[in-house]
């Protein structure tokens, strides 16, 4: 029999309202012994307090608690109310969140916490006191806020008091819900400081509750990823922020200013919710859901030694791989190299920056990659079959690239129409009108005017800017699953730029696609990118998540990169 | 300097209290001396035109309107509230000898219809939306929109006169002779006993509605999630966390409340023939005993007064927020 101090199996919780059922929990699973520390990260609404409600035992008429809380192997839902009370506080705490509410207006602090020692421990009158002053110590405050009232306390010293408050009986589980939200950083810092030393000093298992990143990182081992009431994701908490494996956690980590300090915000598409229809919680918002995902919810499997992740299709999935490519160039007297063996990796929603100077084989790679150019050796898998000439250029739902020159990659003679229907009309699945329907929405997409006038204009009569947008709504119409995007920006002027990039950005993080962009522009590729390749003479230098390529490069070569590629004006 | 301002206020609010008390009894047509010579329904009259010229110049009331108000206010600075003209004697000795029992059945109706109101209201709240609650609810609903009079009636009717179970008037028997204090006690329990009933049935709807109510609020606050999180005992739960909050806006009101209470006791006074300030205050009216009907509206005024002073006070001392 599992010997865990608190385990949790198959727990749900649902509140019945007046127009139906919301699962606020759904068959949550998890154990935690002495001095463990796990972190439960979700967005507002996940069911993140209702699970530490439940495991208080404080779910109320009309909220129902299904599934088995043990502690010490006793079903907690299955004690009397009065063996409830005794294990609550005393042997389970909590630290609510702080609000000016949670502590009671018109009572001393004093007694607040002291009333828990009276009827937890049974102390006498001066051993009480005794204790208090004890904890308040213990929680860095002086103990004359005793006789203070709560609002006299500021929020810093409120959170503090809670803490002492939870502490006060020792209890074997510490749970913290969002014990950070409302302070602001210096305190949020010394909150997050204590509650680890604490952690350190006492043992207790400790479950944090927050939706903010930096605390849960800071503060446990392990980490649930909680959405509409379901864990889509658990791991280690380093590994799982670091390398998120659930569409939605990664959502959750770029939506994170601590964790992505230099890369623009986007937070996921849409909101939560919907927990009534059947399938995986998460599809609406999923970049990758796939028919299974709307008829059958998703259970955890282990994807790796300590992850385990609940999604149809084992996480996020690989979409592209190219495999020890090479590619040699022949010349009469001389040999180039462009690729030599080089293996690349994107993932379904990612952006995948490949950076390198010119001349480093960056663009033979995209055209090995999209099977326009012939390998030596080595192999492209695009969803599990491999490319070969135009098989996923030429289909939608397959791989579409934008090249660098919008002037000589669309026929000025073409009108703006038919430089976008063209790839459309080729395959010849759809009819004329669907078509157009087609063409009119990828213009509205990348912001360009749809209507008959425009669509008849000749190319030649746009600007640089414009064409490069045509030819990202010539890509669009296929529904690509990756787009490529070979420099794309580089003939610019810094404001289309800029509007280009967030532009394809804001559309990738809508439609979902995946991005290969090739760039030797490293502030934009900063920007974007969740993972970097460095080319160099043909060769993969490194790899990795892109805020740890720029800010702590190892290879010589992008060093120097990131060093020259970086510099500031000043 | 807020202690200052408030205090201003209440200058303020007694200045215009007493002003209003003089002249209202005043714009009433009639005087003390036509209507002491028609007794009630009889035009008798015990007066010549002469006399009650000479007892006008005595009272003052032949002075211009202006000068009767210098000289009220000049003797009310002097703590005189001057003689009755009825019943010839000092006002404030009328009233201290009728406020007692005014004083006592309101003092005893407010005290157990709030604590009535307020763990009914409690009880209620912890059970809402229960068949009891309801139940509970509807009936206070119903006994917080009936007069107090018009319950004093039918206790009257049902309890006083129909079943014989207490005596139709005053406050105590006429002529009694007691063999101890306790019999005494006794007596007037039962004299008081319809008064306090009526005044209690018609005043705990209300402090029910608003007890049950402000629980109701208390109990959807973090600070009752937390104090239950903590283990601790119902009991405690209730009353030291949640009563404690709920409690605040109905002592505010039995304070706001009493002047109300007044008005309920003069009628309800009245029905019982209770000696209090109320039937007092009715033969004042009925005579135009204007120094008298003066003498008690002002009384009743500083009450007020003085209680929403103390409601101010206790307040304070209860929510600690109150700056």
């Amino acid at each position: 029999m599992d010997k865990s101090l608190l385990r949790v199996e198959h727990l749900s919780v649902d509140y019945k309202l007046n127009n139906g059922e919301v699962n606020a929990v759904r068959d949550v699973s998890f154990s935690l012994n002495r001095g463990d520390s796990l972190g439960i990260i979700g967005e507002s609404g996940s069911g993140k307090t209702s699970l530490a409600m439940a495991l208080m035992g404080l779910i109320k008429e009309p909220g129902k608690v299904r599934g088995n809380i043990y502690y010490e192997n006793v079903d907690i839902n299955s004690l009397s109310k009065r063996e409830i009370k005794s294990i609550r506080w005393n042997k389970i705490a909590l630290v609510f969140q702080n609000s000016l509410d949670v502590l009671n207006p018109l009572l001393t602090i004093d007694e607040q916490i002291s009333e828990v020692i009276v009827k937890h421990l049974n102390l006498s009158k001066e051993s009480t006191s005794k204790r208090v002053k004890e904890l308040l110590e213990m929680v860095g405050l002086s103990a004359e806020i005793k006789g203070y009232y709560p609002h006299q306390l500021s929020g810093g010293m409120r959170q503090r008091v809670l803490i002492a408050m939870a502490l006060a009986c020792d209890p074997e589980v510490l749970i913290v819900d969002e014990p950070t939200t409302a302070l602001d950083a210096v305190y949020k810092n010394e909150i997050i400081k204590l509650l680890s030393e604490l952690h350190k000093e006492k043992k207790f298992a400790l479950l944090v509750i927050s939706h903010e990143l930096e605390t849960i990182f800071h503060l446990t081992s392990k980490i649930n990823v909680m959405y509409s009431g379901c864990i889509l994701e658990k791991g280690i908490t380093s590994e799982v922020l670091k390398n998120p494996m659930h569409t939605y956690t990664r959502g959750l980590v770029d939506s994170s200013p601590t964790i992505n300090p230099y890369r623009d915000l986007w937070g996921i598409p849409g909101e939560s919710g919907g927990s009534k229809e059947s399938g995986c919680p998460f599809r609406k918002r999923c970049t990758q859901s796939i028919e299974i995902c709307s008829t059958r919810v998703p259970k955890l499997e282990y994807v790796s030694l300590e992850r385990q992740v609940a999604c149809h299709r084992g996480g996020i999935v690989t979409l592209l791989e190219g495999k020890n490519i090479n590619k040699i160039y022949k010349n009469k007297k001389t040999i180039v190299k462009a690729c030599d063996d080089c293996s690349i990796k994107v993932r379904s929603g990612e952006i995948v920056a490949l950076i390198g100077e010119s001349g480093s084989g960056k663009t033979t790679l995209a055209g090995v990659l999209s099977g326009t150019i012939l390998p030596q050796e080595g192999e492209v898998v695009f969803e599990g079959k491999l490319v070969s000439g135009n098989n996923f250029t030429s289909r939608k739902n397959g791989i579409q690239i934008v090249f660098q020159d919008p002037f000589s990659s669309i026929n000025e003679r073409f009108s703006i129409e038919e430089a976008i229907s063209e790839p459309l009309r080729i395959i010849k699945e759809d009819s004329y009108e669907e078509i157009k329907i087609e063409v009119k929405k990828a213009l509205e997409e990348v912001q360009l005017p749809n209507d008959e006038n425009f669509l008849n204009r000749k190319c030649y009569t746009l600007s640089g800017g414009q064409r490069q947008r045509v030819s990202i709504a010539r890509s669009l119409v296929m529904k690509p699953k990756l787009l490529i995007a070979d420099e794309i920006t580089s003939m610019l002027d810094p404001s289309t730029k800029a509007n280009i990039i967030r532009l394809l950005k804001g559309l990738q993080n809508k439609n979902g696609f995946s991005m290969l962009y090739i760039t030797h522009d490293l502030p934009i590729a900063r920007k974007i990118a969740d993972r970097v390749y460095v080319m160099h003479n043909g060769k993969i230098v490194e790899q990795g998540i892109a805020s740890k390529i720029f800010s702590d490069p190892t290879d010589d070569y992008t060093k120097k990169l990131v060093k020259e590629g970086m510099s500031e004006f000043n | 300097m807020n202690c200052i301002k408030r205090i201003l206020e209440y200058i303020i609010v007694f200045f215009v209290i007493i002003s209003f008390n003089f002249f209202i009894p005043r714009l009433m047509p009639g005087d003390p001396f036509t209507f002491l010579s028609s007794d009630e329904g009889s035009v008798h009259s015990s007066y010549t035109d002469e006399q009650i010229e000479k007892y006008k110049a005595y009272y003052g009331l032949d002075k211009p309107l202006w000068e009767q108000y210098k000289d009220y206010v000049y003797n009310l600075f002097r703590g005189d509230l001057g003689y009755s003209i009825y019943y010839n004697e000092a006002v404030s000795s009328i009233i201290l000898k009728r406020v007692i029992w005014t004083i006592g059945i309101v003092v005893v109706s407010i005290v157990l219809s709030s604590l009535l109101g307020i763990f009914v209201g409690a009880f209620s709240a912890w059970h809402r939306n229960s068949a009891i609650d309801k139940i509970i609810y509807s009936i206070m609903i119903v006994f917080s929109e009936i007069p107090s009079f018009l319950i004093a009636m039918l206790l009257l009717f049902g309890l006083a006169a129909g079943k014989g179970w207490f005596p139709l008037s005053g406050g105590i028997t006429v002529f009694g002779e007691y063999k101890n204090v306790f019999e005494k006690i006794k007596d007037i329990v039962h004299h008081g006993f319809l008064p306090v009933l009526a005044l209690v049935l018609s005043q705990t709807g209300g402090y029910y509605l608003l007890s049950r109510n402000s629980m109701i609020t208390v109990l959807s606050k973090d600070y009752m999630l937390t104090a239950s999180a903590k283990g601790l005992d119902d009991r405690r739960i209730i009353f030291r966390h949640g009563l404690k909050n709920a409690i605040l806006p109905v002592i505010t009101r039995i304070f706001m409340n009493l002047g109300s209470v007044f008005g309920g006791a003069i009628l309800v006074e009245n029905v019982f023939s209770y000696p209090g300030i109320g039937r007092l205050m009715r033969e004042a009216v009925m005579v135009r005993d204007y120094v008298l009907m003066q003498g008690i509206f002002l009384n009743i005024c500083i009450l007020v007064l003085t209680m929403n002073f103390l409601a101010d006070i206790v307040c304070r001392k209860i929510d600690p927020r109150v700056e």
